[in-house]
């Protein structure tokens, strides 16, 4: 009997080249020097963010922008738990944290389609920004945190590639498995995928709130790389329009495509920011309004369109 | 079932046993497919109650009516454009199917189900790709993926020739018989209905107007009255 079609051939060989990739990345804080690392680094958190993201928006087509609320989160609970807990264990719990207030909004909130559901996602992470810019304010007194006892660089990149090889691997399963069919369903058809015995209220808030906690680790892992944290830094939108963009640039429906782009993005990135410090922005806008134009697909659908121009 | 001031299916009782083909039939508007979307869950009745099998599932979510064995076609197809057909039957299967087992297993995996619709050598083309006739035959047999006990076929032979309508309606029997399967087939076309089905239900402004035998149901003047409106005087007078 054929097995569905998913982009990798079978499961244990993309979570086998998915192992290899990671311990060989596991060598690089003793290979590069310490700017090229805060680069890997940056690729890493990235290509995290944009495959988890791509694990729940790429099969629905739903437009999440929620992912700066997740790391926000996540980054706040190293901010307030780093003394008294493990980085390790602040990395754990962010990214509980994170799924479990993606568990409360998705509740709320998955009813909505296209940019409904995007502007309230938007809207729920600035509700977010404030509610903790309040609760610090008037009850901590304070309008930022000092982070103290932070680790060093390499552990901080250590505990980001594991994350990293952690959401890669969830992709992997989750698209072989039956709750990624029945994603797949109701980015087709919701209603149809209702009438064929999916409870897809329940299925979008088990996957929404699973791709939350990627987002959620990732900021209690990188919060640390900030000596002093506020509100309006980690809960930064243009952390949640960067993951879509490299999402979509790279192509949500594949594994891979995000992964690229992820790379292609954050070196692109810094290497416009070193060449052209006023301008990179701009630079940097005028490409992706090229690559939306001209590849629809994402960078993933080059890669298919060679294989079938061959085939 | 009532949208704002409007009724548009009011007081309509079917009952239906494993193994029956019934017809629905009637005028544009008469509420058949509302009664369809009622009957599948996709809309809630504002009054009134729905049971499969001794089970009351008034009220309940779509999903739980598949689980309770009611899959339904559309009228307009509607597969995952996306997915190729295989993948299509493939869905029934892994999830409303997955609750239950047919009464033998004819039809308990995709290939069988594809080459039993002629669909076996685009199994891998995607849905949206396939021509609307095939399309609709893809329909049913999402449908069987998901294992029914009632079958729901909405409009499964508009737009089609007649050579193919009445494949389609061989397969429609071949299933009843197969599976054993209850199967309300609703057609805007009535001839069509009449050759196949052995007991025919009639609609009219959403109030049942007829129920029986399709040959005494054709005799019955309500029926010819409501139905054919003034294209049934014509045809009377013709006649």
């Amino acid at each position: 009997m054929s097995r569905r079609d998913v982009s990798l051939r079978s499961v244990p060989t993309a979570l086998g080249a998915t192992l290899v990739c990671g311990l060989a990345l596991v060598t690089l804080p003793w290979l590069l020097s310490d700017f090229l690392l805060a680069l890997a680094l940056s690729c890493l958190m990235f290509a995290a963010l944009a495959v988890s993201w791509s694990m729940f928006c790429g099969p629905t087509h739903y437009l999440s922008l929620a992912t700066s609320a997740f790391f926000g989160l996540g980054a706040y609970v190293t901010a307030w738990g780093l003394e008294s807990m493990p980085y390790g264990m602040a990395v754990l719990l962010g990214g509980l944290v994170g799924a479990a207030f993606a568990a409360a909004i998705g509740t709320l909130v998955l009813h909505l389609r296209g940019a409904y559901f995007a502007v309230i996602t938007f809207g729920l992470t600035e509700l977010t920004l404030h509610s903790i810019t309040y609760f610090e304010k008037s009850y901590a007194n304070t309008a930022g945190r000092i982070i103290g006892n932070a680790p060093e660089t390499p552990l901080i990149y250590w505990t980001v590639l594991a994350v990293t090889v952690l959401s890669v691997a969830t992709a992997i399963v989750v698209r072989a498995s039956r709750l990624g069919f029945a994603l797949r369903g109701i980015g087709g058809d919701e209603e149809r995928a209702q009438t064929l015995g999916v409870n897809t209220r329940r299925v979008k808030v088990i996957a929404f709130s699973l791709s939350a906690f990627f987002p959620g680790a990732l900021g209690a892992a990188m919060a640390v790389r900030w000596t002093y944290i506020e509100p309006l830094s980690v809960f930064n939108p243009f952390i949640g329009f960067q993951t879509v963009l490299i999402a979509m640039v790279g192509g949500a429906q594949t594994l891979i495509g995000p992964i690229i782009s992820s790379v292609f993005f954050s070196l692109l990135t810094e290497f416009l920011r070193l060449r052209f410090p006023y301008a990179f922005l701009l630079v940097l806008g005028a490409l992706l309004i090229v690559l939306v134009l001209y590849l629809p697909g994402g960078l993933a659908s080059l890669l298919t369109r060679r294989a079938r121009s061959h085939a | 079932m009532r949208f704002g001031g409007l009724i548009a299916v009011n007081d309509v009782s079917l009952d239906v046993h494993a193994g029956e083909l019934v017809g629905v039939i009637g005028p544009n508007g008469a509420g058949k497919t509302t009664f369809f979307h009622t009957l599948s869950g996709v809309l809630k009745p504002s009054a009134g109650r729905l049971s499969i099998a001794g089970d009351d599932l008034t009220g309940r979510p779509p999903h739980v009516f598949a689980a309770h064995g009611v899959a339904r076609t559309f009228q307009t197809p509607r597969v995952f454009r996306e997915m190729s057909a295989a993948d299509n039957v493939r869905f029934g299967l892994e999830f409303a199917g997955r609750l239950r087992r047919h009464a033998h297993d004819a039809f308990d995996d995709v290939e069988t189900i594809l080459g039993f619709l002629g669909l076996a050598q685009v199994a891998a083309v995607p849905a949206g790709a396939l021509t609307p006739a095939r399309q609709r035959l893809l329909e049913i047999g999402i449908a069987l993926g998901a294992r029914p006990r009632v079958l729901l076929l909405d409009e499964v032979a508009a737009g089609l020739t007649h050579t193919e309508v009445d494949a389609t309606a061989q397969l429609i029997r071949r299933v009843r018989d197969e599976l054993g399967v209850a199967v309300i087939w609703i057609e805007h076309a009535v001839r069509v209905l009449m050759d196949y089905v052995e007991r025919v239900a009639v609609l009219h402004q959403g109030v049942k107007i007829a129920d029986g035998d399709p040959r005494a149901v054709a005799r019955d003047g309500a029926v010819i009255e409501a139905y054919l409106g003034e294209d049934g005087e014509a045809q009377r007078a013709a006649a």
